[in-house]
C-alpha cells in the first residue's frame, strides 16, 4: 500500500481530504493529510494520522447490528459484545476486507492508497474558490515529508498549475527532504512544540534538536534563494504541557534570535478535544483525555506572553476552540492561568 | 496580535438597533399581533346573491393543507360576508367591470381608512375577500367545472393524495410595471387605456376587448380615490393633532395623498406612498395577501426619487424613517389570518425586493439606497417582510460584500436570499431562445431581470410566470418505472379510510424485473417522465382554464405590460411574457434512487430488481441491509463526483425538454423548468413510498435543488460544484447560454447551505467566506440562502421556545420564525446544521 516511488503514476496513503479548509494558511484552502508521522505526542489530535498504512475503525452511530462482518473476518479480529463492534487489533492485519463488506460504512478505513493524477484532479475541483479567495492547497498530515518524493511530484505539479502551496510539517524529516518540498512550496507552517529538547523528547518521543535545525536550515534557504515564500510557525497550546510560560517565552526567544526576518506569523493553537472519539474507535489510550478546552482568557494570557517575548507582536496569532466559562466555574476553577506559569508541571 | 477562536459564545439571536421611538412603536405593536386593537384581517364582502362565492379555492390548489378546509372556507367567507350595495345595470356589465367595480366600491368606500400612530405611509387594510361577482348561470357553471367528476377539484386531489405533487392557477407571483406607474402616475396608465379603448372599432368597444378595457380604466382609478380618502383622514387627524411636529408630518401626507398615486411623484416621500398603495391594492384585487407580488429592482426605480429628495434637503435618516414606515405596512399581509396562531405569521408569503446587480454591459449597480435599504433591514431585522433579495455578480464591489457578510454573520444567515445574476441570466437567455421570445428578452434588457417571491426569476412589468403553480414531484416516475406504470402501494384516505384500487395510471413500461440492462431501466423513466409531466400539464389546464373565464383581476392587468394592448386580463394570458413554470421537487432523491438503482441492481448485483421492488413495498422492513447498502454504498449527487453529478444532468434534461414541449391551451402560457419546491418535499414524504436511495416513506425527500439530507459529505464547495453541474454547468467563454454560463433552468433554483458559525468569525475568515460567495458566483446554481445557525443552539429554541421567538432560519426560499415551524420541520433543519458542522 506504500507508495511505488518511482515509475509511473505514484500512489500515497491520504488520510482525507478537507475541502473549504480555512485553517491552514490563506485563503480558502483544500488540505491533503498524508498518513504517517515520526512523532509521537501525547496530545495528538489527529490519532489516525500516525500509523503509515490504512486502518480499520468503527462508527457505532452508522452500525445496523448486521454482523456480516464476522462472517467477513479472516482473521478473527472482530467480535460483538453489548452492542459493541471490538476490533482486537494485535489481530487485525488491515486487510480491509470488513470495510467492503459492511453495507453501512459502519466499518471504514482512515486513508487509502491514492494515485497522483487521481488527488491532482480531486484537489483541482475547488480551483476557483482557490481563485477567489486567494487560497490553495495545504499538504499536512501526519508528516507529508514521510512520503516524500510523492508529496514532492504532487506539489510541483500543482506549482506548474498556478496554484498556491502550502506544507504543514512537524520538521522531523531529512534536511534534504524537506528542502525538496520547500523548492515547490509558497508557505511553510512549521510546528514548534516544544524549546526544552528534553521536554520535547518527553512529549513526543523525540528530541526537538532536528527539527530547530530544520527550522533554521530552511529559514536560511528561502533567504539565500531570495524566495517569495513564506514561514510560519505554529505552537499548539497544550495546558500542562505545551502551554507554559518557559516555552512560549523560549519559543519566542528562539524566533527574535534566529528567524526575525523571514517569519510572518506566529499560531499559538489552543488544545483541541474534538478527537475523543477517535482514540475510542482506533482502541487507544488517550492522555489527554481529560484535559479541558483552555477559556478564551487562558488563550489571551498566553497570546500576551508570546507577544512579549522578543518577536515583533504583530506576528503572534491565536486560533482554536475554547470554552465558556459557565456561571459556576469560579474563575480560579477555570483558569488554567496558574498551570500556565508553573515552572515544574508536568 | 490578534485571536481567533471558536468558543461558544452564548447564543445570541439578531435584534433590531438604532430605531426611533416611532419606528419602534409601530414594530412592537405589530409584533404584539392578535392583541392590537387594530389589525388587517380579512374581511369579506358580497353582492348579496344566494350564490355568491367570496373564497376561490383554486388559488390554494398548491397549499395541500387546506384541502381539508375548502368547504369551510367557501361558507364561512361567506357567512361572514357583509353586503355591498350595487348600482343600477350592475348585473348588465361584463364579468371583468363588475369584479373592477366591486374591488373599488369595497376598497374604497367601505373599508375604513386609518392612519397608524407616528405612521409616515398611508394604506393600511388591504386584505380582504371579494365577491367573485359571478351571475347565478357562471357561478353554476363554474361550480360544475370545479366539483364535476372530473372536476378540478377532484383531479387535483388524485394527483396530490396519488403522490405527483400539485397544480393550480396560483395568484400573486408576479412583478408589476411598478417603475412605470411611478413615471407616469395613474394618471398616465388611465390615459393610455382609455386611448386604447377609443380606438377600437365599435363592434371591439362592445366586445370583450372594450369591456376588458372599461374595467381596467375604473380599475385605474381605484388608487386615486382611495388615496384622497386617506388624505381625508390625515387632514382630519391633522385638526385634532397637538404636536406640532406630527401635525405637520400628517399635514404633509395629506398632500402627498392628493398628488400620488394619481400623478407622478416628484419627492422620495411622495414616490414611496405611491408604491405602497399600488402595492397594496393588488393584493386586495387579487384578495391574496402578498404571495409573491414583488418589488423588482426598487434600489433603481426609487433612486431619481431619493436622490431629488436628498438634493432638497431631505435627512437621509428621515428618509430611512419613511421606508421603515412602508416595511411595517408590507408586514401586515400576516394579519389576513391573524387568528389561526402564531400570530398568523406564516412565512408563507414573499413580497420580494431585489437589490444591487448588473445594469448593462455587466456595469455594477450598486448605490446609495442599496445601502440605505440595506441599513434599514440590518436596523429592523428580524422582520420577514419585504423579503430582501441581493442580486451578486463578478463585478459587484467589496463593500457591498463586506456589508452582506457582517448582515449575515449577525443575523444566523438571514437576512437575504442572494441570488447569482450571471447564471440567472443565461437562464432567462436560454428562456427567450426556447420561447421565441428574443424580441422581449435579449442581451440589451435581460440584466433588467429580477427574481419573485423567493429566488424565481422573470422580467418586470410584464411577465406572469406562474413560479408556484406546478409542483411534480420527478420521484413519481421512479416509482412508476419500477412498477410499470401502477402505483407501488394502495392509497388510503387518512380521513374516510377509502381506498382507491392500484390502476394502471402510467404507460406500461414493462416488468422491471425482467430488465437486462440499465439502459432498459432507464428508458422505462423516461417514458413515466414525460407522462407524469403531461399528467401535470393537464391538470393545470382545469384551473387555469377556469380562472381564465371566471376570475380576471383588472386593476393587476392595468401595471402588466401587455393586457391593455391585447385587450386581455392578465388572467387570460394577457401579459407580454406569458409562462407558467414546472417547479421540480425531490431533484436529489429521484437522482439518487436512479444511481441506488443502477449501482445495486445492474453494476454491482447486490440485489435483484425484484428484491429492491419487495424493500420498497415493504418500506425496507426485512431488508435492512440492503437499505443501508442503498444509504451509504451507493454514489449520490452534491459531492461534486463527476459520474453521480452526470446522472443528475440527465435527469434534469429530460425534464426540463419534456417541460418546454408544453402550453397551456387556454391562454397560451409556455411551461418553463424551475426549482423552487417550497416546503412540499417534507409533506410528500409522508405520500411517496420508500425510494431506492434507502429513504423509508415517512422521511423528507430532498429540497429543490439541494442534495439529499447528509448526501454532501465534502462540503459546502463540492455541494455549490455540483449543484452548478446540474444547472448545466460552464462553457467556453463566449458560449453556453450568455457569457460561458449554462442554464436549464429560467426560473431559477432554490438552494440552501447551512455554514458552521466559525467561518465568519473575525475579519480574517469573513474575507475567505466572501472568498467563497465570490466561488459561488463562479461555479454555483441561480441563487443561495444560508442558514448559518448552530445545531446547538437549535436544539436549545426547540426546548426553550419562549427565548427564540425572533430567531429566523432559512427553509427553502423562504425565512420562517424557527419556532413557529413544526416540529418535523425543525428537526429537518437541525439535522442539515449537524451534518454541516461536522
Amino acid at each position: 500500500m506504500r507508495e511505488s516511488q518511482t515509475t509511473g503514476n505514484p500512489k500515497a496513503v491520504i488520510l482525507r481530504i478537507q475541502r473549504l479548509s480555512t485553517e491552514d494558511g490563506p485563503g480558502i484552502r483544500t488540505t491533503v493529510f498524508f498518513k504517517g508521522c515520526p512523532l509521537r505526542c501525547l496530545w495528538c489530535h489527529n490519532p489516525e494520522s500516525i500509523s503509515p498504512d490504512p486502518q480499520v475503525h468503527w462508527v457505532k452511530s452508522r452500525c445496523i447490528g448486521c454482523r456480516i462482518c464476522l462472517e467477513t473476518c479472516e482473521h478473527n479480529a472482530l467480535g460483538f459484545t453489548d452492542d459493541r463492534l471490538h476490533i482486537d487489533h494485535c489481530r487485525c492485519t488491515d486487510c480491509l476486507s470488513c470495510t467492503y463488506t459492511c453495507p453501512s460504512t459502519a466499518l471504514e478505513s482512515f486513508g487509502r492508497a491514492w494515485t497522483l493524477d487521481e488527488l491532482i484532479r480531486e484537489v483541482l475541483k475547488d480551483r476557483v474558490y482557490f481563485e477567489t479567495s486567494r487560497g490553495g492547497i495545504t499538504i499536512s498530515g501526519g508528516e507529508p515529508a514521510m512520503q516524500a518524493p510523492f508529496a514532492e511530484a504532487f506539489l510541483k505539479e500543482l506549482k506548474e498549475e498556478g496554484i498556491h502551496t502550502a506544507l504543514d510539517t512537524c520538521g522531523q524529516c531529512t534536511e534534504k527532504s524537506l528542502d525538496r518540498l520547500a523548492q515547490h512550496t509558497d508557505l511553510v507552517l512549521f510546528d514548534l512544540k516544544e524549546i526544552s529538547a528534553a521536554r520535547h523528547k518527553n512529549f513526543t518521543g523525540a528530541g526537538n534538536e532536528r527539527i530547530l535545525h530544520n527550522l533554521v536550515f530552511l529559514a536560511s534557504q528561502m533567504k539565500s534563494a531570495g524566495s517569495q515564500g513564506e514561514l510560519w510557525v505554529r505552537t499548539p497550546l497544550i495546558p500542562g504541557y505545551t502551554a507554559t510560560r518557559k516555552n512560549i517565552e523560549g519559543i519566542g526567544r528562539f524566533i527574535a534570535d534566529n528567524l526575525s526576518d523571514i517569519i510572518t506569523r506566529w499560531e499559538l493553537c489552543s488544545f483541541n478535544n474534538l478527537c475523543t472519539h477517535k482514540y475510542e474507535e482506533l482502541g487507544l489510550a488517550w492522555a489527554c483525555r481529560e484535559l479541558k478546552l483552555m477559556s478564551e482568557q487562558d488563550l489571551e494570557y498566553c497570546t500576551a506572553i508570546a507577544g512579549g517575548s522578543g518577536v515583533d507582536p504583530s506576528i503572534v496569532h491565536a486560533s482554536g476552540p475554547t470554552r465558556v466559562l459557565s456561571g459556576g466555574d469560579s474563575v480560579a476553577h477555570s483558569s488554567y492561568a496558574g498551570l500556565i506559569d508553573d515552572e515544574f508541571c508536568t | 496580535m490578534s485571536i481567533s477562536t471558536t468558543s461558544k459564545t452564548l447564543f445570541q439571536v439578531k435584534a433590531p438597533k438604532g430605531l426611533s421611538p416611532r419606528i419602534t412603536w409601530l414594530r412592537d405593536y405589530y409584533f404584539s399581533g392578535a392583541k392590537r386593537a387594530w389589525n388587517n384581517e380579512f374581511t369579506a364582502w358580497t353582492t348579496g346573491t344566494p350564490w355568491d362565492v367570496i373564497f376561490d379555492e383554486i388559488t390554494f390548489y398548491i397549499v395541500p393543507e387546506t384541502y381539508a378546509f375548502m368547504q369551510t372556507f367557501r361558507s364561512s367567507m361567506f357567512q361572514a360576508a357583509r353586503r355591498v350595495s350595487l348600482p343600477a345595470g350592475f348585473w348588465s356589465k361584463s364579468l371583468p367591470e363588475r369584479k373592477a367595480f366591486f374591488v373599488k366600491e369595497v376598497m374604497v368606500n367601505y373599508v375604513p381608512q386609518e392612519i397608524l400612530p407616528g405612521d409616515l405611509i398611508a394604506g393600511a387594510r388591504f386584505n380582504v375577500q371579494t365577491s367573485t361577482c359571478w351571475t347565478r348561470k357562471e357561478a353554476k357553471e363554474r361550480d360544475r367545472l370545479i366539483y364535476g367528476k372530473k372536476g378540478a377539484r377532484t383531479t387535483m386531489k388524485w394527483f396530490h393524495d396519488h403522490g405527483y405533487g400539485n397544480s393550480g392557477a396560483t395568484s400573486g407571483h408576479i412583478i408589476p410595471g411598478y417603475e412605470q406607474a411611478l413615471k407616469i402616475g395613474w394618471k398616465g396608465i388611465y390615459e393610455d387605456i382609455q386611448a386604447r379603448y377609443h380606438s377600437l372599432s365599435t363592434s371591439d368597444k362592445k366586445g370583450p376587448k372594450g369591456e376588458q378595457l372599461k374595467a381596467m380604466m375604473t380599475a385605474a382609478t381605484m388608487p386615486r380615490d382611495l388615496a384622497h380618502k386617506y388624505a381625508d383622514a390625515c387632514t382630519g387627524l391633522a385638526a385634532g393633532e397637538k404636536d406640532p411636529a406630527r401635525k405637520s408630518e400628517l399635514a404633509q401626507m395629506a398632500r402627498n395623498l392628493r398628488r400620488v398615486p394619481w400623478e407622478p411623484p416628484r419627492t422620495f416621500w411622495e414616490a414611496l406612498q405611491a408604491l405602497w398603495l399600488t402595492h397594496m391594492l393588488i393584493m386586495s384585487d387579487e384578495n391574496y395577501p402578498g404571495p409573491g407580488v414583488s418589488f423588482g429592482r426598487i434600489d433603481q426605480y426609487l433612486l431619481p426619487y431619493w436622490d431629488y429628495s436628498l438634493a432638497q434637503g431631505m435627512d437621509r435618516e428621515f428618509g430611512k424613517e419613511i421606508m421603515k414606515c412602508f416595511w411595517i405596512h408590507a408586514n401586515t399581509v400576516y394579519d389576513a389570518m391573524i387568528r389561526t396562531g402564531n400570530q398568523g405569521i406564516t412565512a408563507g408569503y414573499g413580497q420580494l425586493i431585489t437589490l444591487s446587480g448588473m445594469g448593462a454591459g455587466g456595469k455594477d449597480m450598486t448605490n446609495d439606497l442599496t445601502y440605505a435599504m440595506l441599513e434599514v433591514i440590518d436596523e429592523l431585522s428580524p422582520i420577514l417582510e419585504p423579503k430582501p433579495n441581493v442580486r451578486l455578480h463578478r463585478g459587484s464591489p467589496d463593500e457591498l460584500l463586506d456589508t452582506i457578510v457582517d448582515m449575515i454573520s449577525s443575523s444566523q444567515g438571514s437576512p437575504f436570499l442572494l441570488n447569482f445574476d450571471e447564471r440567472s441570466i443565461a437562464g432567462m437567455m436560454r428562456e427567450a431562445r426556447m420561447a421565441g421570445v428574443e424580441d422581449l428578452i435579449n442581451a440589451g434588457n435581460v440584466h433588467d431581470y429580477a427574481p419573485v417571491g423567493c429566488l424565481e426569476n422573470t422580467m418586470v412589468g410584464n411577465d406572469r410566470s406562474g413560479t408556484v403553480d406546478n409542483n411534480l414531484n420527478l420521484l413519481k416516475a421512479v416509482e412508476l418505472a419500477l412498477t410499470g406504470g401502477r402505483d407501488l402501494l394502495e392509497f388510503v384516505d387518512p380521513i374516510t379510510g377509502k381506498r382507491d384500487r392500484i390502476k394502471q395510471d402510467g404507460p406500461e413500461t414493462g416488468d422491471a424485473a425482467k430488465f437486462a440492462t440499465w439502459q432498459e431501466f432507464w428508458k422505462a423513466y423516461e417514458q413515466q417522465t414525460r407522462t407524469i409531466i403531461k399528467r401535470c400539464v393537464d391538470l393545470y389546464e382545469k384551473s387555469e382554464s377556469i380562472r381564465a373565464e371566471f376570475c380576471p383581476t383588472p386593476y393587476l392587468s392595468c401595471l402588466i405590460k401587455g393586457c391593455a394592448e391585447k385587450g386581455v386580463d392578465i388572467t387570460g394570458g394577457g401579459a407580454e411574457l406569458n409562462f407558467t413554470t414546472l417547479e421540480a421537487v425531490t431533484y436529489a432523491t429521484t437522482v439518487d434512487s436512479l444511481l441506488a438503482i443502477k449501482y445495486l441492481v445492474f453494476d454491482n448485483h447486490e440485489c435483484t430488481m425484484a428484491e429492491l421492488i419487495d424493500a420498497l413495498r415493504s418500506n425496507w422492513k426485512g431488508y435492512e441491509v440492503l437499505q443501508a447498502k442503498a444509504r451509504f454504498k451507493t454514489p449520490k449527487y452534491g459531492r461534486d463526483d463527476d459520474k453521480a453529478d452526470e446522472m443528475a444532468l440527465n435527469v434534469m434534461n429530460l425534464w426540463c425538454d419534456e417541460t418546454w414541449r408544453h402550453k397551456t391551451i387556454s391562454t397560451n402560457r409556455q411551461f418553463r423548468p424551475g426549482m423552487l419546491s417550497w416546503n412540499y418535499w417534507v409533506g410528500d414524504g409522508f405520500i411517496l413510498p420508500a425510494s431506492p436511495d434507502g429513504r423509508p416513506k415517512g422521511q423528507f425527500l430532498s429540497n429543490a435543488i439541494c442534495p439529499s439530507n447528509g448526501a454532501d459529505i465534502n462540503g459546502p464547495t463540492a455541494n455549490m460544484n455540483s449543484v452548478g453541474k446540474a444547472f448545466g454547468g460552464r462553457s467556453r467563454e463566449g458560449s453556453g447560454d450568455w457569457n460561458g454560463y449554462v442554464s436549464c433552468l429560467p426560473n431559477g433554483a432554490s438552494h440552501t447551505i447551512s455554514i458552521n458559525p466559525s467561518l465568519i468569525r473575525d475579519r480574517q475568515h469573513r474575507e475567505k467566506f466572501k472568498g467563497f460567495l465570490k466561488g459561488c458566483i463562479e461555479n454555483g446554481g441561480s441563487s443561495l440562502q444560508i442558514n448559518m445557525v448552530d445545531a446547538d443552539m437549535l436544539r436549545d429554541a426547540q426546548k426553550n421556545p419562549e427565548n427564540y421567538s425572533s430567531l429566523l432560519v432559512r427553509i427553502t426560499g423562504y425565512n420562517a420564525y424557527f419556532t413557529s415551524i413544526g416540529k418535523e420541520l425543525q428537526d429537518e433543519v437541525i439535522a442539515r446544521v449537524s451534518h454541516e458542522s461536522l
